[in-house]
């Protein structure tokens, strides 16, 4: 990150359930028309990924863009517990995010940059919204029950050589890689699915896909509908989002600089 | 309680927040608990544990910082070249001259986990407003302890083989049945054969820097407490470099160490994290109590002994873990 770049931290929506949010300025000698909202993954994939995001995020300010990290209720910085959020609840936080970011960059148009649980976070708030200019969803996460299954396998095998739990799981939550979360959340989280949203709510959209696979091919006739021009990206990179064996955390630059490109091409 | 996000340092460029205790009156809060990154990971910690320890302990009415080294979380990088091992000092210094000129507050306890740990003891070592230390699962400096671990993730599964599955029916089946991959077994058991060769080759030697640096501390009045889980190996690290030194100081009650049974590096359950929390803010709390004595009941703990020291506490019912159904 530029050290001439200046970086605010802060707390918004202070009379309830206030939210962490980090502005990034945009570089001044090249001011774009578009602010940037980037929607972080969840659990231990936020963690994983808050360092590549931290460096998108710069290098989109150096680029010109005015750019908006906000935490979750419940995530990361942010007030409130993992046990009790709810979709909604987030929905809700990336509208008042899109209004802070407004508010701070002057700008209406709005791009939101997704990663896995984040994207389709963003899609949702998206379609909910109908004000959101362009998207770019990173390896998003297309059907909840899937995702969670995949959690549950990481999960096993994260454990593999630890001491092996008692069952604790109790009704009420259950526990994921450390974090806890309700049941009612997982319900909702399992029950996604963007193949079943409306389409043609966003004027651009940039699929990127860190590694193709079946699975993506599977679900890229209905991406292709969210928007009404869809650029679709494959590049070989790191699952950022992913535990590596060294506990490093790796910001794939080629999936970084796609991101500025796709964005600086379309809101020059 | 209020959270407030904050840059400070001498470039206003370090992130972090505080949590404040809501405090009628406008009573003066004299102490103030700083967090060190663990690891790597940004100011949240593993699992959330520091955004949990840090409300919990504003909740007992301490104020808490949690903040980015350098080049973490949402710190800027440093261009002075400073290696972590002292520009971390520098900034866990900076941090208290914040809380100093924007609360007045002029004494500190630090907490931290892995390098965390080992930078809230540098700074321990080399500034007199520190009071106390939590040290959880502390990574002993690389210098001195440069045969011991050269290999973490090697020695994280020779230690699950040497302290679980050993005893767990599951992985003797898996190991008789053919389920296991012998080469992975031979290799970890051949690295730890090696390294165990290697200590003992060390044994006769002169105290370490950590000792004399330990002894030091507690010649100051400074409190120390070691929080480890016992399916790290890092705790085996820590009683080798600690040496007769950490053996007689836990017996004279000088330093603590709790062990948490069950737990794991990062404390990757939600049970090992409330105990972890548990352990934390009863700790803190004797140090608020009586900064001078050790009342407390410092203890050096073998998994036995500490098994019922956590067994006897409260918090602790939620039951230690076990090692069942272990893989080999």
């Amino acid at each position: 990150m530029s050290s001439a770049q200046k970086t605010l931290l802060f707390y918004f929506r202070s009379s309830d359930k206030p939210l962490f949010g980090c502005y990034h300025e945009p570089s001044a000698s090249r001011l774009r028309s578009c602010g940037i909202l980037i929607c972080q993954p969840i659990g231990h994939e936020y963690v994983n990924s808050h360092r590549a995001l931290r460096h998108l995020a710069a290098r989109l300010a150096e680029a010109g863009f005015p750019v908006l990290r906000f935490d979750y209720y419940g995530c990361g910085d942010s007030s409130g517990d993992s046990e009790d959020v709810s979709v909604a609840q987030w929905l809700k936080d990336i509208s008042a995010a899109i209004v802070e970011l407004r508010r701070r960059s002057g700008l209406f148009p709005i791009c939101t940059v997704g990663l896995r649980l984040g994207a389709t976070l963003a899609t949702l708030a998206a379609e909910q919204r109908g004000d959101v200019e362009s998207m770019v969803l990173w390896d998003p996460v297309v059907e909840g029950e899937k995702y969670f299954d995949e959690l549950l396998l990481l999960e096993k095998e994260m454990l593999r050589f630890r001491p092996k739990r008692r069952n604790q799981q109790s009704d009420a939550r259950k526990e994921v890689l450390g974090f806890p979360w309700s049941q009612g959340f997982i319900t909702e989280v399992k029950d996604i699915n963007l193949g079943i949203i409306a389409q043609g709510f966003a004027k651009n959209l940039l699929l990127l896909r860190s590694h193709s696979d079946g699975s993506a091919n599977d679900s890229q006739d209905y991406l292709d509908r969210l928007a009404t021009r869809v650029e679709h990206c494959c590049l070989q990179a790191p699952e950022v989002w992913l535990p590596t064996a060294d506990g490093s955390l790796l910001v794939p630059a080629q999936v970084l600089q796609a991101v500025v490109s796709w964005n600086s091409e379309i809101h020059s | 309680m209020t959270e407030e996000a904050v840059l400070f340092g001498a470039r206003q460029s370090l992130a972090g927040i505080v949590t404040e205790p809501a405090i009628a009156g406008g009573a003066r809060v004299t102490k103030a608990v700083i967090l060190l990154n663990a690891g790597i990971v940004h100011r949240v910690g593993p699992g959330r544990i520091y955004v949990k320890i840090a409300r919990a302990l504003a909740a007992m009415g301490f104020v808490v910082l949690r903040f980015d080294f350098s080049g973490l979380g949402d710190s800027a990088v440093r261009h002075d070249h400073l290696g972590f091992d002292k520009s971390a000092v520098v900034e866990a210094q900076e941090a208290m001259d914040y809380l100093y000129a924007t609360k007045g507050i002029e004494h500190f306890l630090f907490l931290g986990g892995c390098s965390g740990a080992l930078a809230s003891f540098e700074t321990a070592c080399c500034d007199p407003r520190v009071l106390g230390v939590i040290l959880i699962n502390f990574q002993t400096a690389d210098s001195e302890n440069e045969e011991v671990s050269p290999d973490l993730p090697t020695r994280n599964v020779a230690h699950y083989y040497w302290k679980y599955a050993l005893f767990d029916s599951k992985s003797w089946r898996n190991l008789l049945t053919g389920e296991t991959d012998y080469g992975q077994v031979i290799r970890v058991l051949w690295f730890e054969l090696k390294r165990r060769l290697k200590f003992k080759k060390r044994e006769q030697r002169r105290p370490t820097r950590f000792e004399a640096c330990l002894r030091s501390l507690t010649v100051r009045g400074v409190q120390v407490v070691f929080v480890c889980s016992d399916g790290d190996p890092r705790l085996q690290d820590l009683r080798e470099c600690g040496g007769l030194t950490l053996k007689q100081l836990c017996t004279k009650g000088d330093v603590a160490l709790d062990v948490i049974r069950g737990a794991d590096h990062t404390f990757s359950s939600v049970c090992d994290q409330e105990r972890l929390l548990q352990v934390i803010c009863r700790r803190i709390n004797a140090m608020r109590r009586d900064a001078g004595s050790r009342s407390d009941a410092a203890t050096y703990s073998d998994e036995t002994s500490s098994c019922q020291f956590l067994q006897s506490s409260s918090v602790m019912q939620a039951g230690t873990n076990s090692a069942q159904g272990g893989d080999l």
